[in-house]
């Protein structure tokens, strides 16, 4: 049997088919080829290749200074890539998951993100810290949270989340390159893991060699007229899968990738809306203060009459990720509730 | 013409089943030796699959159909 229909389509000269997490991996390998000072220190990153394969293949091709395994110890290792950032290296830090901040949050909030301010700008921190995020696997409450408005929230570190291959790569190149510290949010659902659950918007077209996507530019990732949805990582997903259902109804959604929290590209949510009217703003972190009421403000703060209807929020209610898959699909952002918030803005 | 069979990542049992995850080519593609062709995976253990040489490949099976290792997932011409 030979497949003839394929939904593969030829790569053009100069790219090349790869999952999200293959193509972090080849930005980190790109980096540390050109740069000896760029290093990657983490939890079963080594042989292992990182439990969410961000690592595959780069103590074999860099050897084990380069790529080092380190202990259960988080304030240790992450405490030792500021020193080292310090000193003029590029170390990445991993944190396995996000979720696991509470145990290393001094040496991130207190240390990483302030040095530059209290150095008056003399010393820089040029180092990248990963970690996984997300729920939607049945992980429960301690490994399934996203976090990242809490990370944005404090002073003093930028926040870049990749939804595709593309930003993945683009973004990593600019993280390592950034003289700040760097967090890098890479959901699990988007790195196109073949254990996890299946998802076609994790493997496309990566450009060969190097190039970057500047940290602080969101994308308008599908055109509309009808309705805004603001969101990032696997939830752009999610809206795509919804806005391809209502434009069968009629209704023309805009989506925008927002890529960056920090910094959050606010001028380009403002043009979307001024246009649309109407603003759905759809995040799978906790809904209180955090990332939806912030872009909220980003118009509102502006002019409040750009709005033709009230804000949908459409966020992880204010409790824990429950384990049972039932009670999780209904807790996260998913495409029916996505679909709802959009009906409500433009059908009002 | 050289065959690409799925690799034995079972040390348990010889005729394990496992999955074609992704195709990182397309049908009648011309790949270069060592280029990476298929992400393969059998329970929770992956694979990468390379082209062992230079030529045009045709896939064999498709995405997420099961297959027992051993057998032949890719031709190259």
């Amino acid at each position: 049997m030979t497949i003839t229909e394929s939904s593969v389509a030829p790569t053009p000269h100069g790219s090349h088919r790869l999952t999200t997490a293959k193509a972090m991996v080849e930005a980190i390998e790109l980096e540390m080829e050109r740069d000896p000072s760029v290093f990657y220190l983490g939890e079963d990153v080594g042989p292992y290749g990182g439990i969410f394969s961000s690592t595959t293949g780069l103590q074999e091709r860099f050897g084990p200074s380069r790529v080092i395994d380190t202990p259960i110890s988080e304030s240790a290792f992450i405490g030792l890539a500021i020193g080292a950032a310090v000193e003029g290296m590029r170390p990445i830090a991993e944190l396995m998951f996000a979720d696991f901040m509470g145990v290393c949050l001094d040496q991130i909030y207190n240390h990483m993100a302030k040095i530059h301010f209290e150095s008056g700008g003399n010393v820089k921190v040029p180092m990248v810290l990963t970690t996984a995020v997300g729920g939607g696997y049945s992980d429960a409450a301690q490994h399934s949270q996203c976090l990242w408005g809490t990370f944005a929230h404090l002073p003093g570190m930028k926040v870049v989340v990749p939804s595709n291959p593309y930003d993945a790569k683009g973004l990593m190149t600019s993280a390592i390159r950034d003289d700040n510290p760097v967090v890098y949010m890479f959901h699990k659902g988007v790195m196109g893991l073949p254990w996890m659950v299946r998802n076609p918007r994790a493997t496309a077209d990566v450009p060969d060699g190097s190039y970057t996507v500047p940290i602080g530019q969101a994308k308008v990732v599908r055109p509309g007229t009808d309705a805004t949805v603001v969101t990032l990582s696997l939830s752009v997903h999610h809206a795509l899968d919804a806005a391809d259902t209502l434009a069968a109804q009629g209704v023309e959604v805009e989506v925008i990738d927002l890529r960056s929290l920090v910094p959050l590209d606010r001028r380009t949510i403002l043009e979307s809306v001024s246009k649309t009217g109407r603003l759905v703003v759809v995040d799978e972190d906790y809904q209180s203060f955090g990332l939806s009421g912030e872009v909220a403000a980003t118009v509102t703060d502006v002019d409040p009459g750009l709005l033709r209807a009230p804000i949908a929020r459409i966020a992880n209610p204010d409790v824990p990720v429950p384990y049972a898959r039932l009670l999780e699909h209904a807790v996260l952002p998913r495409q029916h509730r996505i679909e709802e918030g959009i009906r409500r803005v433009v059908y009002r | 013409m050289t065959e690409v069979a799925f690799p034995a990542l079972s040390k348990e049992s010889a005729t394990a089943e496992g999955v074609v995850a992704t195709w990182f080519v397309a049908d009648g593609e011309a790949v270069e030796g060592d280029q990476l062709l298929a992400e393969v995976q059998v329970d929770k253990v992956a694979a990468e699959v390379p082209a062992p040489h230079a030529g045009v490949v045709h896939l064999l099976v498709e995405e997420d159909t099961a297959v027992t290792q051993g057998t032949p997932i890719a031709r190259i011409d």
